[in-house]
């Protein structure tokens, strides 16, 4: 076990390592953008750079996670525990995979600006933050560098009018909702007299809840979930993830809704765990919502990208059943089923890049029809996705699933378990017919799917996601060891010193 | 001094600020409105921070710069949406729906 001073200037750089290589990674591809202009060059240096220094911060992440650090004293603005590396872990295999896909997709739509990968990196850092983040202070601050940067990735597609406008609508809610989050802060700072998560946690389990502290739990639960797409805060999502490039589509049912579940669980598990009556009906009835309407909705759609648009609103319900218990086996379930359904999907929104043209908003169930007598591999991969998706047994999605469902079964939560599997088998009905019409039905006449591009790069990352999905399906044990372990992080107190 | 009338006032603006998002569909005055939030909430910040020390006020700062970058990010989304759509009315924008 090694410490860390967090106080002084080299500790803090230490401990922010990842964060700090990949800042400083972001900083060389915009200096890219100014020396080679938007050119196909240009935006290839740029993608390649970036995945750099994603392997570089992976690399200092592991170095932090092997070496144990763990800070002298409280934590005071970011967290140095195993959970948070876990959830680093998460986060950059999710950018690193979003920047593998850009690669060839960024040439083809002709969207040259390599800012755009310095983009991506300056929302991993914020993603990073936020995740990371034992400050009310960092936590917000996090927050608003992910999100500024996802607005702008949002709208990147200057002569699409449905990109700009999914921008718009992104910018107006994300907004509001940071002044909902922030509110809450606010009413917290005024009920227990610091921004600390750790020390709310104190103080709160010290004096009874004032009406305050449950103001401050209620605003803050609102500007998480519009953060999280949950039921009834969804309605801006199904249009931005449709209007946004694919890709940024991608990172945003991913990456940014791990981060903001990762940051959601830390406040509630280590700063608000006792005042849990409070929050845990909210959280259940989001849930619930979440789980019914997202899955009802996704039925009816025709369109793939608004298909999986839905779907990750349905699959924030199951998350949110792990964070209802507040329990070590919820937060490792938490862990455990954002890396599956990163990887999932973003293995799927890689597939629908290669199959469409033009912001895919118009490729449909009806258009793949036949696809896998002409491309087997592809179809087989997006079979891979859509089981895994369900949670078929055999894929890493359903492991996940069953952790889920037993981190709230084993608080006795029979209804939200009872929701979530018969959810999963609505959901069979919008992930199936895609398996079905690639294997079972022919292609229409004259579709030959010759302009389908595969690009090295995206299909590198779908085949290495595809074999992760498989090999962690079938052989678990030591990731869900892992994810136990850092899950304990959550439940280290620390003694009530230095309150200022 | 004056905790309780800051606070309330702090929660008038923040309410009017929700109404106003909720009601009005031109995106400029939408923005106007969260700005009206985030401010307010800045006022419950300085008010809480004459009991709690500094931390409240070091938070308005970051709250200014973060309003400001957003409000720099967010006028220029407006100006491309202006330009494709001849206005940035939010019932006149209308080309994805959920």
């Amino acid at each position: 076990m090694n410490t860390l001073d967090l106080l002084t200037p080299l500790g803090a750089l230490f401990g922010l390592l990842p964060e700090v290589i990949i800042t400083i990674t972001a900083c060389i591809v915009f200096l890219v953008a100014g020396w080679r202009g938007s050119t196909p060059a240009g935006s290839r240096l740029a993608g390649w750079i970036s995945l750099a220094g994603i392997v570089l911060s992976g690399v200092a992440l592991s170095y932090l996670w092997l070496g144990g650090f763990s800070p002298s004293g409280i934590a005071h603005m970011v967290a140095l525990d195993p959970f948070r590396y876990a959830s680093l872990g998460i986060l950059l295999i999710v950018v690193g995979l979003t920047i593998g896909i850009s690669l060839g997709y960024m040439e083809r739509e002709r969207l040259l600006a390599p800012e755009y990968y310095g983009l991506i990196l300056l929302a991993a850092v914020g993603m990073m933050l936020l995740a990371g983040a034992v400050d009310f202070i960092v936590l917000f601050l996090g927050l608003e560098v992910m999100s500024v940067a996802a607005y702008v990735l949002v709208a990147f597609d200057r002569r699409s009018p449905a990109s700009a406008e999914a921008g718009l609508k992104y910018f107006l809610i994300g907004a509001f909702a940071s002044a909902f989050l922030l509110y809450g802060i606010a009413l917290l700072y005024g009920a227990t007299g610091t921004t600390n998560i750790i020390l709310v946690g104190v103080q709160l389990s010290s004096g009874t809840a004032s009406l305050l502290s449950a103001l401050g739990v209620g605003m803050l639960l609102i500007g998480f979930a519009f953060k999280v797409a949950a039921v009834p805060f969804h309605m801006w999502a199904p249009d931005v993830y449709d209007g946004a490039p694919t890709p940024v589509t991608g990172l945003m049912a991913t990456g940014i809704k791990a981060a903001a579940f990762l940051a959601l669980i830390r406040v509630l598990m280590q700063g608000l765990a006792p005042v849990e009556a409070l929050w845990q009906p909210v959280i259940s009835t989001l849930a619930i919502l979440t789980m019914v309407i997202g899955n009802l909705v996704a039925l009816s759609q025709r369109s793939i990208k608004r298909m999986l648009a839905y779907s990750s609103i349905a699959h924030a319900g199951y998350l949110l059943v792990a964070v209802w218990p507040g329990s070590r086996l919820g937060a490792a379930a938490l862990l455990m089923y954002l890396l599956a359904y990163g990887i999932t999907t973003l293995a799927a929104f890689g597939i629908l890049a290669m199959l469409g043209r033009g912001g895919e908003r118009d490729v449909t169930v009806d258009d793949i029809a036949g696809l896998a007598s002409q491309r087997p591999w592809m179809a087989f991969a997006m079979a891979i996705c859509m089981l895994s998706l369900l949670g078929f047994p055999g894929t890493f999605g359903f492991i996940a699933k069953w952790l889920v469902l037993s981190s709230a079964v084993f608080e006795g939560q029979w209804l939200l378990m009872v929701v979530m599997v018969l959810a999963s088998v609505v959901s069979a009905g919008y992930y199936l017919p895609v398996i079905m019409a690639m294997y079972m039905r022919d292609a229409e006449p004259g579709v030959t799917y010759s302009g389908v591009t595969v690009w090295g790069a995206a299909a590198g990352v779908v085949a290495v996601a595809i074999v992760g999905i498989i090999l962690l399906g079938l052989w678990p044990p030591d990731l869900i060891d892992l994810s136990m372990e850092s899950a304990a992080a959550l439940f280290q107190r620390s003694m009530p010193v230095a309150i200022q | 001094m004056l905790l309780g009338p800051s606070l309330a006032l702090s929660a008038v603006l923040f309410g009017i600020g929700v109404i106003g998002v909720l009601v009005r569909r031109n995106a400029i005055v939408i923005f106007m409105c969260v700005e009206l939030m985030l401010n307010a909430v800045n006022l419950s910040f300085v008010a809480l921070s004459q009991y709690h020390g500094v931390g409240g006020r070091v938070m308005v700062f970051f709250v200014m710069t973060v309003a400001a970058a957003e409000a720099a990010v967010g006028l220029a989304i407006m100006i491309a949406v202006f330009r494709h759509l001849e206005s940035v009315d939010l019932k006149n924008i209308n080309l994805l729906h959920g």
